[in-house]
């Protein structure tokens, strides 16, 4: 890994070097606390928020769009095409947090990953260029319901950028996590660091993680009493009665993978085949054609989604459990069943329903 | 990240619809063949007990068992209207195109029974994917030992595949037992569930050494299993197969999933022990 500094008043000007590669998304603000990422266009690059609260519509739908056409169907007559349509631009997310760095890792491990590669999603992963933002700033970045330190995913990614950026004051460190990120590391815009930069680095990294104040998400005991069968059904239930099934805990989800695939009509003869995120806390996410449905219960939908993401087996087979930590799912969830809760109501009713035999010499 | 180039696994193959058949109720055949030669040698490596992806193109796309062993000449489906895609594919005519991708699957491994004894245990359309595997070890009669069907129905007319059940019933070499609930005019056979099949007089079900296929709708899967186990079955010599909503058929879009398995990529075939430590209910 490669470390240089840049000034404080040229840090956009990466995002001008990119451009001539990339179409470049960057986030911005909305009304209140929205903000979100776009396109950066001449007119609105002045305004690209560096630090700001991460987006709720994750930079996930770079790799994996919310609806994305996988096929073009031509049918006539006698005559039927079926093409497939890739999306292949070059992209680049500038101001990317960790948490979501560590999305799109998980989101690798599992398209690419497996029996079969996802080629829709290797071909947009293959031409994204991520530069990653530190979060440090304690009233823009880090928000209450942050627990990338439970979830070890940040407040500083240690890998999967090209790019990282983080804000000492004067000038901001920049790292290079990728031969694509060293090769523009060479650029005059960037100078040489010194010891005392590291130095600075390191003690803002650590006041930064001091902000996370309500961070105490205990996956380890959930993750060992999922894993052993351990949960009470009556904490499944309990999570069950207070979802609302929205699903929108899946779909602000940086980590969550799962598709429906429709076909839709667009003209004449002309038909789409889409594929469009889904969500497991749907009803009908797991009905089939005839109307039975494995998981009718709320609750044993709700017991799959945190399985899923916390099962020791997936863990091991995607290197990380299917969570980062960014917050998201707490801040949309309106019967405060998002991740963090979720863990705590799992932990203390089991641990309490387990008796704690003392050591006997007997 | 991978250097050769990555298939398009949602990419379906053009397929022409040769005949159809009515088979039962709302159940029909459908005989087909690739239009390029190179898809229809290509798909010949499937294994019984694997399926495919039929898409109705404007319809959409739904998972179906492989019915024909890989030692027959002709690719088919048997399907049951039940949703619109099936509807959809019910109106097909002969020469209509649509389209198939797969296989996919684990499959039965058969080569792995060699040796040993075969009981078919199927209730109403659960015969369609055991017809691959029953084929399949005829056609390698000496490959195995006893082979026995058991196949029920709710009511005669229901019986799936009668011609070919007919043909079974008097070949030699296998047995092949038939029931029905409830038993209507012109019907002189067994009345009664599948599973008291095993009872009937002369009729000696192995336990050892024997590997029990089980596959039916699941009041019948769970009775089935019940008696089986009496009988002293254990749990890895009783294998089925599952079905579930699928959208993608390869381990992604996650519909299937039960507990940790994805039933698209790590079965459909499971073994009952398989089933009771997947850490969810079937």
């Amino acid at each position: 890994m490669r470390a240089k500094v840049i000034d404080r008043a040229e840090v956009l000007k990466i995002v001008d070097l990119l451009r001539k590669d990339y179409e470049v998304l960057a986030p911005f603000c909305g009304r209140g606390r929205d903000t979100f990422f776009d396109i950066v266009t001449d007119e609105n690059r002045d305004q690209i928020q560096i630090h700001v609260p991460n987006p709720y519509y994750p930079p996930k739908r770079f790799v994996l769009p919310h609806i994305e056409r996988l096929l073009k169907i031509e049918q006539h007559d006698h005559t039927l095409r079926v093409e497939p349509t890739y999306d292949e631009e070059p992209r680049a997310i500038f101001g990317i947090r960790s948490c979501d760095v560590a999305g799109i890792y998980h989101l690798d491990r599992f398209y690419l990953g497996g029996k079969f590669r996802d080629i829709y999603y290797e071909k947009r992963r293959k031409n994204l260029f991520l530069v990653n933002m530190v979060c440090t700033d304690p009233e823009l970045d880090i928000d209450e319901e942050c627990f990338c330190v439970c979830a070890d995913t940040g407040p500083a990614a240690r890998d999967h950028f090209d790019l990282q950026l983080m804000d000492l004051g004067a000038e901001f460190m920049v790292v290079a996590g990728s031969a694509r990120g060293e090769a523009l590391l060479a650029h005059p815009l960037f100078k040489n660091g010194t010891a005392e930069h590291l130095e600075k680095r390191r003690r803002i990294l650590e006041e930064a993680r001091g902000h996370f104040k309500k961070a105490n998400s205990w996956f380890a005991a959930t993750i060992r009493y999922m894993t052993q069968d351990r949960i009470l059904e009556k904490t499944w239930e309990e999570v069950g009665h207070r979802c609302l099934e929205c699903g929108g805990c899946t779909y602000v989800c940086p980590a969550c993978t799962c598709f429906s695939v429709t076909d839709r009509q667009v003209g004449p003869g002309e038909i789409e085949r889409i594929r469009l995120w889904d969500s497991c806390a749907l009803g009908g996410f797991t009905r089939m054609a005839g109307g039975f449905n494995p998981r009718r219960a709320v609750h044993d939908r709700r017991n799959r989604r945190f399985f899923r993401k916390l099962a020791h087996y997936f863990i091991q087979r995607e290197l990380s459990m299917a969570c980062v930590g960014c917050g998201r799912c707490v801040a949309v969830c309106h019967g405060d069943v998002g991740m963090p809760s979720v863990v705590e109501m799992i932990r203390r009713a089991t641990a309490a329903n387990e008796k704690h035999e003392p050591v006997t010499n007997a | 990240m991978n250097p050769s180039p990555t298939p398009n696994v949602f990419l379906p193959k053009i397929a022409i619809l040769d005949r159809v058949d009515s088979e039962i109720d709302d159940v029909k055949t459908f005989y087909w063949h690739f239009k390029d030669p190179a898809d229809q040698e290509a798909f010949r490596v499937f294994r019984p007990g694997q399926f495919a992806q039929v898409s109705i193109f404007g319809v959409g796309e739904f998972p179906a068992s492989l019915p024909p062993s890989p030692t027959e000449n002709e690719y088919f489906f048997t399907i049951r209207q039940v949703g619109s895609v099936t509807a959809a594919l019910h109106q097909l005519k002969p020469g209509a195109v649509f389209g198939v991708r797969g296989p996919y699957g684990n499959g039965f491994p058969m080569e792995e029974y060699y040796g040993r004894n075969l009981v078919f245990v199927a209730g109403g359309i659960g015969l369609i994917p055991l017809r691959s595997c029953i084929v399949y070890a005829l056609h390698f009669r000496k490959k195995y030992k006893k082979i026995q069907i058991f196949y029920g129905s709710r009511v005669p007319k229901d019986l799936l595949y009668l011609e070919t059940l007919r043909k079974w019933q008097k070949t030699e070499g296998f047995e092949c037992h038939l029931t029905v609930d409830r038993s209507t005019e012109g019907w002189n056979g067994p009345v009664g569930v599948v599973g008291s099949l095993f009872k009937k007089p002369g009729v000696s079900v192995p336990v050892e050494n024997t590997v029990a296929f089980v596959c039916g709708p699941p009041i019948m899967f769970r009775f089935v299993i019940r008696d089986l186990k009496t009988m002293g079955f254990e749990d890895v010599n009783i294998v089925s197969t599952l079905e579930r909503y699928m959208k993608c058929g390869v381990g992604k879009c996650g519909h299937c999933c039960i507990g940790v398995a994805y039933v698209c990529v790590d079965g459909p075939v499971f073994t009952y022990a398989q089933i009771q430590k997947l850490g969810e209910e079937i």
